[in-house]
């Protein structure tokens, strides 16, 4: 047989006859065993050998080849070495099987996971993460005492379990939230936008429970685990579909929570209409307030919230307002609005 | 034997793509489905079979070229890397937040820097590495390329230059972009041969001034036209219509498509500068796409991908492949027998450090 023979020493062709031996190949003045023999590439025109140990070694053929000279030398590697050995179609039901036992695990286990991590661990965390949240906090005795009262109603066999910090926030954005190790925030720009106590109480009750159900636990298991695990290796196309699972799997939570929070406010007598009034108000405006849209995103429609919360409330029951409406105010006033010259100027005397 | 191989010999290019889409088809396909099922670790195992098709469709002075590198070798780099990495990027996520509720803004803010600085090092440190790697696992004739410097320096310089851009505005890019190149391809080799290249900004000025010039002189025009139809419904007492707004926002829109376009303009000269600076042994490199030959490039790869819901993404790989191919040329003479074989190390993380900035391949 013809071939083109290259060394691996220099880059000389050499057209030379290949001969075959018994378990032998005959290149030119060598002999090289036919065990030592790869094939790197082999399509319509040609046979490309290789041999490894032997960097740049390379012996091409061309075809057609005898096949019985053809069938003494391995294949070469398709689509990977384990995958050719047990076929496309059976490795690919294989793989499909394997990805959507890891989906699934990947999504399921950090409910059950979430429940066994000790809270004290979460709670070291939690103050690692975040602290006291420096300047940022709105320090302000009377606000702090109407915020515990109005946690107390909502929660009130909060005696004896893990405690909930409350903070204030001095930042101007619709949000509230819940931060691992049992710490809630609520910004000031959700305070100044939410002029009834009541549905105040329903968003503090809705954070509750996501503290409650280990719901922060949770994300941050997921965050971690397989969150990173398909970031790391799916690049884009991974990322949306993580998005997509992790929004479904945020929005069963808040349905929970929602569920809890209902819960809550029936027990201390707290009317759920002011909430789904505020639900309502947060639907109708998804244009201008970018930072309620952003608040939405992760959470369900605010119309079904809001008559969620509204088909809570019964008619023969007494409601009482959660907190007095000067309690409030003061939980209002308590942040001193940073965009505010006054306060500006006041910071600048801080610095000197 | 042949000693002697001439690059320009007849009408016949001295570096030919000879794949088709047929025959990629079946790759592409089976690529992106094994991708799926895998949950994306495949992609490295798609990388290298992509790679060895498209190299082994390109014929260079009569012989074809060969990719040696497999995916395993690229899946074990990017594990290495991310080892490394991973421990790096999550402090940075607890520390970063946990500065920032504490109010230590300075604090945080010099950790972002930091972590900035460090990102654009390995960037540039990357971008060597990967040439580096492709290189080593590049065959002709059973020779191979590669680098004997580690790119450790290259990351420093890179850094540096960037620095500098981005202080000026980017308008002293095309002299660091040049002086980059040369950073980068002076250290690479083929066999016993060192790429040689002396790149200057000289003649990547003027397109470079055009990017800063070019949308000015829109925004310009569009402030000229808006005063005259704003002063012309003035006079008339009427309130400015709709169509007014709809001109103003369409040349506003047509500023920001300018941007992108004047830069790719710039490219285009890049590289075909950078490829005419470039030689290796006695053989010249030359580049011909021009502004147009890249805009039908990437306008092409998204409507395949538009009107193949995406599939088309697949075959991305492959028209960047063959349009570099068919825009390369090679003039010279290789002298085979003094075509030794190369020395330098191959690198053992194969292209970890880019694939963990995602760096592409054009």
């Amino acid at each position: 047989m013809r071939a083109v023979y290259y060394d691996g020493v220099t880059a000389d062709r050499h057209d030379i006859d290949v001969e075959l031996d018994g378990d032998w190949l005959i290149v030119g003045p060598d002999r090289v065993p036919l065990s030592e023999l790869a094939v790197a590439d082999e399509d319509k025109s040609r046979l490309l050998l290789s041999r490894p140990g032997s960097a740049g070694w390379r012996l091409i053929l061309e075809q057609p080849i005898e096949p019985g000279f053809r069938a003494r030398l391995p294949h070469p590697t398709r689509y990977g070495s384990w995958i050719d050995r047990i076929g496309l179609a059976k490795a690919s039901l294989v793989l499909a099987g394997v990805a959507a036992g890891v989906l699934v695990i990947g999504y399921t286990a950090p409910a059950f996971i979430a429940p066994l991590v000790p809270e004290s661990w979460e709670r070291n965390l939690g103050t690692a993460m975040v602290g006291d949240f420096g300047d940022n906090a709105c320090r302000n005795s009377a606000a702090s005492r109407a915020l515990a009262a109005m946690s107390r109603r909502i929660d009130p066999a909060a005696s004896g379990r893990a405690p909930i910090t409350l903070t204030l926030i001095d930042v101007g954005i619709f949000n509230a939230a819940a931060l691992p190790g049992g710490q809630i925030v609520i910004f000031d720009g959700a305070l100044r936008d939410t002029k009834n106590p009541d549905a105040m109480a329903g968003i503090l009750a809705h954070e509750m429970a996501h503290v409650r159900r280990r719901h922060v636990t949770q994300a941050l298991i997921r965050e971690l685990g397989i969150g990173a695990l398909i970031r790391l290796f799916a690049g884009d196309v991974g990322a949306n579909a993580q998005q997509l699972v992790s929004l479904s799997y945020t929005r069963a939570n808040e349905y929970e929570a929602d569920g809890d929070a209902i819960g809550a406010l029936a027990r201390a007598k707290i009317d759920p209409r002011p909430t789904a009034e505020l639900f309502r108000e947060l639907d109708k405006d998804d244009g201008p307030d970018f930072a309620a849209a952003e608040f939405l995103n992760s959470h369900p429609a605010s119309g079904d919230r809001a008559k969620r919360f509204a088909a809570a409330y019964r008619p023969g029951v007494t409601y009482t307002p959660v907190i007095s409406a000067g309690d409030y105010k003061a939980m209002r006033d308590a942040c001193p609005l940073k965009h505010d010259a006054e306060h500006e100027k006041e910071e600048a005397g801080k610095g000197k | 034997m042949d000693a002697m191989t001439s690059a320009a010999a007849g009408a016949d290019r001295a570096v030919r793509f000879t794949g088709s889409w047929r025959e990629y088809l079946p790759i592409a396909a089976t690529n992106v489905l094994l991708t799926i099922v895998t949950l994306g670790v495949y992609r490295f195992w798609a990388t290298a079979r992509q790679r060895r098709y498209l190299w082994s469709r390109t014929e260079v002075i009569g012989d074809r070229l060969e990719w040696s590198g497999t995916g395993k070798e690229m899946f074990i780099g990017f594990l290495m890397v991310m080892a490394v990495l991973i421990p790096f990027f999550l402090f940075i996520q607890f520390l970063f937040p946990a500065l920032v509720a504490r109010g230590k803004m300075a604090a945080a803010s010099g950790i972002m820097m930091l972590f900035y600085i460090g990102l654009i090092y390995l960037g540039g440190f990357a971008r060597f590495r990967a040439l580096r790697y492709r290189l080593s696992r590049t065959y002709w004739r059973g020779i191979r390329g590669g680098s004997d410097e580690p790119g450790w320096n290259y990351g420093g310089e890179y850094l540096g230059r960037v620095a500098l851009s981005l202080m000026t505005f980017w308008i002293v890019w095309p002299w660091a972009a040049t002086r980059l190149w040369n950073g980068r391809w002076s250290h690479m080799s083929f066999g016993p041969l060192k790429f040689r290249t002396e790149l200057d900004a000289e003649g990547l000025k003027g397109r470079w001034a055009a990017v800063y010039l070019v949308p000015m002189a829109a925004f310009a025009v569009a402030g000229v036209i808006a005063a005259l139809i704003g002063l012309g419904s003035a006079m008339s007492g009427s309130e400015p219509n709709p169509t007014f707004f709809a001109i103003i926002l369409g040349l506003f829109l047509a500023v920001y498509l300018i941007i992108p376009l004047m830069t790719l303009n710039w490219y285009a000269a890049f590289y075909r500068k950078a490829a005419d600076a470039l030689s290796l042994g006695d053989l010249e490199f030359g580049f011909d796409a021009g502004t147009w030959d890249w805009l039908k490039l990437f306008l092409g790869n998204i409507g395949l991908a538009i009107i193949t819901l995406g599939f088309g993404i697949s075959f991305w790989g492959y028209r960047n492949w063959a349009f570099m191919i068919r825009h390369f040329h090679l003039y010279g003479e290789v002298d085979a027998s003094r075509l030794t074989q190369s020395t330098t190390h191959a690198p053992g993380e194969a292209e970890g450090f880019a694939d963990a900035f995602d760096i592409g391949a054009l």
